[in-house]
């Protein structure tokens, strides 16, 4: 790798101090499992000055429960979600979802705020500098998405314009899903937003100057049927083609309350709020299901490799109402 | 508490790896240690200790794996500058010692032929160390997600889950 500065933060304002003194030009380093492999492969036009290792924060890793929910600090690793009574208490689907990340070397060091901070995998962005020089795309201030009249097969379904590049992180399907926020620190700020608005066409909400410290979910239903199914052909080291979260409410048969959030389909979760109503109120038959599923992807507009990613999509959607197990 | 974004926060650092301390300046003169070094480049390049393999160095691939605190981790997406403290078991550090008799694993891989060309094998022991260390008498399908991350083109995944399910009914003899 390219030197670059390294510093340790003992703490959070510590951090954000420090982000503010770089300007910009410092990245922020938790398990390192993304950041690694964006320096190495040198795939942007800026390589950071500084590197500032945020593990040696303390008090950043815990799960807590409070009245209302549950309360997860942003370097809380992949392998302590899974393994929480907690978590499998209260939200089974984000044990689901951080099950499916890579394989037990990554989750024992990945960390839920960087899992949410993750890069996008697009092939494109991600192209090494070494092997001919990195790709110039929209995502990186270019003039055109390549992927547009490229090779498309993993890219986004709906809601792009500009990049087509998808959410790779697949706990941000679930937290969205549960309706979790996420708290921001930056040097003079501190903010709480939904998990479903951290995500931009081109990048997330942070200011250079932000880092994520605690997510919270509010327990959800205790009698709400939770399910997170993820599509890949390789599982340990594919990311998600598409996924699907979903929280079902059933009173004697009938749908009281519906969440469902696709994941891989577009730059951020998306909830699909028309299939949600639909199912409330009704009895959850084959028919009913398939006709949600359909109304699941009704906006959806495939490129030109992608459409099979609708069957798919279609498909999950189905499983996750029905809570099935694959 | 005061920052301290003056001072680099690790001019030295300190690990161990396979019980002996290890001391490294950091810096980018010729006898310290850049912070862009990975755990990976120090193991082999700085210690010699070369049984730990770099294969895709991208975290995909599973060959740098080595224990971090015991449990499994991959050598290449770490920087050593972010080891201070930490124990670091490499292949090199299984066996005895003192006889320098190899660790049962190892001789379970050579009793059941389960690699070929054995590149990818440090990793795959080291994976497979990682999971009897916290669960001494693992079914198949645990030792097939331990194991998950761990690539091997040559194809000896079958015999690797006979040498590594062979470990577990002999510990329990």
């Amino acid at each position: 790798m390219k030197p670059f500065a390294h510093t340790s933060a003992g703490s959070v304002e510590e951090a954000v101090q420090l982000l503010a003194k770089y300007e910009g030009k410092a990245k922020l380093n938790a398990g390192g499992t993304d950041l690694l492999g964006v320096l190495k492969d040198r795939v942007l036009p800026d390589y950071p000055e500084a590197i500032i290792n945020i593990k040696t924060i303390p008090g950043l890793n815990t799960i807590e429960e409070c009245e209302e929910g549950i309360s997860i600090g942003a370097l809380t690793t992949l392998v302590d979600i899974i393994t929480s009574p907690l978590i499998e208490k209260y939200c089974p689907l984000l044990k689901e979802a951080a099950v499916t990340v890579a394989f037990p070397q990554i989750r024992n060091i990945a960390t839920i705020g960087g899992n949410l901070c993750q890069d996008t995998r697009c092939w494109y962005y991600r192209y090494p500098d070494k092997i001919g020089g990195m790709i110039d795309c929209f995502r990186k201030g270019g003039k055109r998405c390549p992927a547009v009249s490229g090779e498309n097969q993993y890219h986004a379904l709906m809601g792009a314009k500009q990049c087509f590049a998808v959410c790779p992180s697949d706990t941000a399907i679930a937290l969205t899903a549960l309706g979790a926020t996420f708290t921001a620190v930056g040097a003079e700020s501190i903010r709480t937003l939904p998990v479903n608005e951290f995500y931009t066409p081109l990048g997330n909400v942070l200011t250079p100057g932000e880092m994520i410290t605690a997510i919270y979910i509010p327990k959800p239903s205790p009698v709400a049927g939770q399910k997170f199914l993820k599509f890949t052909l390789r599982k340990p080291i594919d990311f998600a083609i598409v996924s699907v979260a979903s929280i079902i409410t059933l009173d004697q048969g009938i749908c009281t309350g519906a969440r469902i959030v696709l994941g891989a389909v577009a730059h951020t979760p998306v909830r699909v709020l028309k299939a949600e109503e639909f199912l409330k109120g009704k009895e959850l038959s084959e028919e009913i299901v398939a006709e949600a599923a359909e109304f699941a992807l009704a906006k959806a507009k495939p490129l030109s490799k992608n459409a099979y990613k609708l069957e798919i999509a279609k498909t999950l959607v189905k499983r996750a109402v029905r809570g099935d197990s694959s | 508490m005061t920052p301290t974004h003056e001072i680099p926060s690790h001019p030295t650092i300190t690990f161990t790896v396979n019980g002996e301390a290890c001391s490294f300046i950091m810096g980018d003169g010729s006898h310290e240690l850049p912070p862009s070094y990975t755990l990976a480049q120090t193991l082999r390049e700085r210690l010699g200790l070369t049984g730990t393999k770099i294969s895709c160095d991208h975290g995909a691939c599973g060959c740098c794996t080595v224990l971090m605190d015991g449990k499994a981790v991959l050598s290449c997406m770490l920087l050593t500058v972010e080891c201070e403290g930490k124990e670091i078991t490499t292949i090199e550090g299984l066996g005895n010692p003192v006889t320098g008799a190899i660790d049962p694993l190892q001789q379970a891989f050579i009793d059941n032929t389960a690699f070929q060309c054995g590149f990818c094998t440090p990793g795959i022991i080291m994976s497979a160390k990682a999971l009897l260390n916290e669960n001494p008498s693992p079914t198949v399908e645990d030792v097939k997600e331990a194991l998950a991350g761990n690539f091997c083109r040559c194809i000896s995944h079958y015999h690797v889950l006979d040498a590594v399910i062979a470990t577990v009914k002999k510990g329990g003899e």
